[in-house]
């Protein structure tokens, strides 16, 4: 019996080995689809699009070197410098619209009656086709029979009708407060869950120690909500940056450049100018600016805020 | 109990804040009902003389059929694909092989590559791969969804080992596994996947601008945005088109919202 069962170890080890190999091959195969799109999609164009910006290139002609030429080029180019200034504005107000979320978030978190309703109205604009928000907001700002106007007018803050979307100074506000109605659902949802995670017991202990409901909210709510704070800044920053679809459709970018951000010059340079090589370099400024940010809100957040165990 | 304070407050902002969530949708529903001139001031509160002829306005004046067809055809392939994919995917992330880690260190990263830093690119492979103005070009970038991956992973690894080494002994392959013991267990999972990848491919604007070339192979939010230019806000039509464009997306979260909510937590949380 003994005997026998020693004969078979070594086959059963080598089918055993075989097997092994066959899952993991397996594994992979149930990989490949999901990573061929990303490589397709991700990872190729971000190389393409470094190796572009270093090149002179136009459709159907051989590419050739330049160097850095097109970098030279931005330094000297007033409307990428329009375009990244109007970006970074777009990104810095992401904050106020959490703050704003985190205020709804705490709310809808006690216990009040119709406190479903009320987070399905605030969520309501999140799932929305921006195309169609940017349409909305369009007419709320209009000069002649918009709401906001004729609100302002009713009250008698404004003598005036302000046209907001043609104004040098209100364009690129009008577009972000569009953006944070758009984007308040979703963060008071990402706040919620944090808030929902923090033990119950850490504010009924720090109540039986004499904590006032502000010390609360600073010393136990807020450091332990760091990391959902985070999460909601860096979604919210890529969710910001690419309100293409807003200002491609409130104001174009205008008037004149007010509201020309990154993605709206770098399309308007690929697809209106075939000037694909400098959107390239423009794009990779675009994208170092955005890991940067990230980088930083991560450093803020103590370090570890969004790591992600990889077992 | 006697020291709860009062809760009037915390309505009377709550109330604050849901109109002003809701006025927006109901200044453009009561303009696209309008039978009178959308410019006369002072603008009426409520519709005078309200009818549909907007509506039907729209109907005649622009294909609006096909720009639907379109929208749902590449609706279709990309969440049937985020699916399969996605489900995939997640599950071979629930077992353990020689360079895991570096596959999930890709996927994260790739998380922080948006879409719209890759879009020239992008539009040059497409045209490399010949689907430029195709609904499987349309849906391919949005094929497959990091977020979605992890919300399989999740809800996969909640699934007793046990029951799997019995599939497994039964005689089931892998790929069984996957369809007949781990999605039966996932449905939440599912929901969330087509949810997710529904709503995201129905309201992408960037990618089906640049690269449709015919007016035949336009999308909805493509069409929304012609119309605009076309029209500029002179009619009333465009709010009626606004309207029909957005009550699909609007009932679909209506109908979902529980699963909405909690897939785009779970995943955002986890992923």
């Amino acid at each position: 019996m003994a005997a026998i069962l020693e004969a078979q170890a070594p086959m059963r080890a080598g089918t055993l080995l075989r097997e092994r190999t066959r899952r993991t091959l397996l594994v992979w195969c149930f990989l490949v689809p999901s990573l061929a799109i990303f490589l397709i999609y991700r990872i190729i164009p971000l190389a393409w699009n470094v190796i572009l910006s270093f090149e002179y290139w136009t459709p159907l002609r051989p590419a050739e070197f330049a160097g850095l030429d097109h970098y030279q080029d931005l330094l000297d180019d007033e409307v990428f410098w329009q375009a990244l200034w109007n970006t970074v504005m777009v990104i810095a107000s992401a904050p106020i619209g959490i703050a704003i979320a985190l205020a709804l978030a705490l709310l809808v978190n006690s216990d009040i009656r119709g406190r479903d309703v009320y987070r399905t109205i605030i969520f309501l604009s999140y799932p929305l086709m921006t195309v169609a928000v940017a349409i909305i907001w369009r007419w709320m700002f209009d000069e002649r029979v918009g709401l906001i106007n004729y609100t302002a007018r009713l009250l008698n803050l404004i003598d005036k009708p302000i046209p907001f979307l043609n104004s040098f100074t209100f364009a690129l506000p009008s577009v972000i407060a569009a953006n944070i109605w758009q984007m308040l659902g979703f963060y008071m949802i990402i706040l919620l869950t944090g808030l929902q995670n923090i033990p119950h017991e850490l504010h009924e202990a720090a109540a039986i120690d004499g904590a006032s409901l502000w010390q609360r909210f600073w010393r136990i709510t807020l450091p332990l909500l760091r990391p959902s704070v985070f999460l909601a800044f860096v979604i919210g920053m890529l969710n910001s940056v690419t309100s293409f679809d807003l200002v491609y459709v409130m104001t174009g970018g205008g008037p004149g450049r007010a509201t020309e951000i990154l993605v709206t010059y770098i399309y308007k340079l690929g697809f209106g100018q075939t000037k694909f090589d400098y959107a390239a370099a423009v794009t990779v400024v675009f994208f170092v600016l955005l890991i940067g940010i990230a980088w930083g809100a991560n450093r803020l957040s103590g370090g570890d805020a969004g790591a992600v165990d990889t077992q | 109990m006697m020291r709860r304070n009062p809760r009037w407050p915390i309505h009377a902002a709550l109330i604050v804040v849901s109109v002003i969530m809701l006025v927006p949708f109901y200044w453009v529903l009561k303009t696209s009902l309008s039978g009178e001139n959308i410019y006369a001031y002072p603008p009426s509160i409520i519709p005078k003389s309200p009818n549909l002829f907007y509506y039907v306005d729209v109907w005649y004046s622009i294909p609006f059929a096909r720009y639907f067809l379109n929208s749902v055809a590449v609706s279709a392939i990309a969440v049937a694909a985020n699916v399969v994919f996605n489900a995939m995917a997640g599950y071979a992330l629930t077992r353990s092989f020689a360079g895991k880690g570096l596959v999930i260190l890709l996927f994260l990263s790739c998380m922080m590559v948006p879409f719209q830093a890759t879009i020239i690119p992008a539009y040059l492979i497409t045209g490399k791969l010949g689907l430029l103005d195709s609904w499987l070009g349309l849906a391919l970038p949005q094929c497959s969804t990091i977020i979605c991956i992890f919300v399989f992973k999740a809800s996969f690894e909640a699934v007793p080992p046990s029951l799997i080494d019995a599939a497994r002994i039964d005689g089931l392959s892998e790929w069984g596994i996957i369809w007949r013991v781990m999605m039966p267990l996932a449905k939440s999972a599912v929901a969330t996947n087509v949810i997710l990848s529904f709503i995201w491919s129905w309201n992408n604007f960037l990618w089906p601008l640049i690269m449709t070339r015919t007016p035949e192979m336009q999308t909805l939010p493509l069409g929304l945005a012609r119309f605009l230019s076309y029209q500029e806000d002179t009619t009333g039509a465009l709010y009626a088109f606004c309207i029909m464009v957005l009550a699909p997306g609007l009932l679909l979260f209506l109908m979902a919202q529980k699963e909405f909510i909690q897939g785009l937590t779970s995943g955002a949380t986890k992923g």
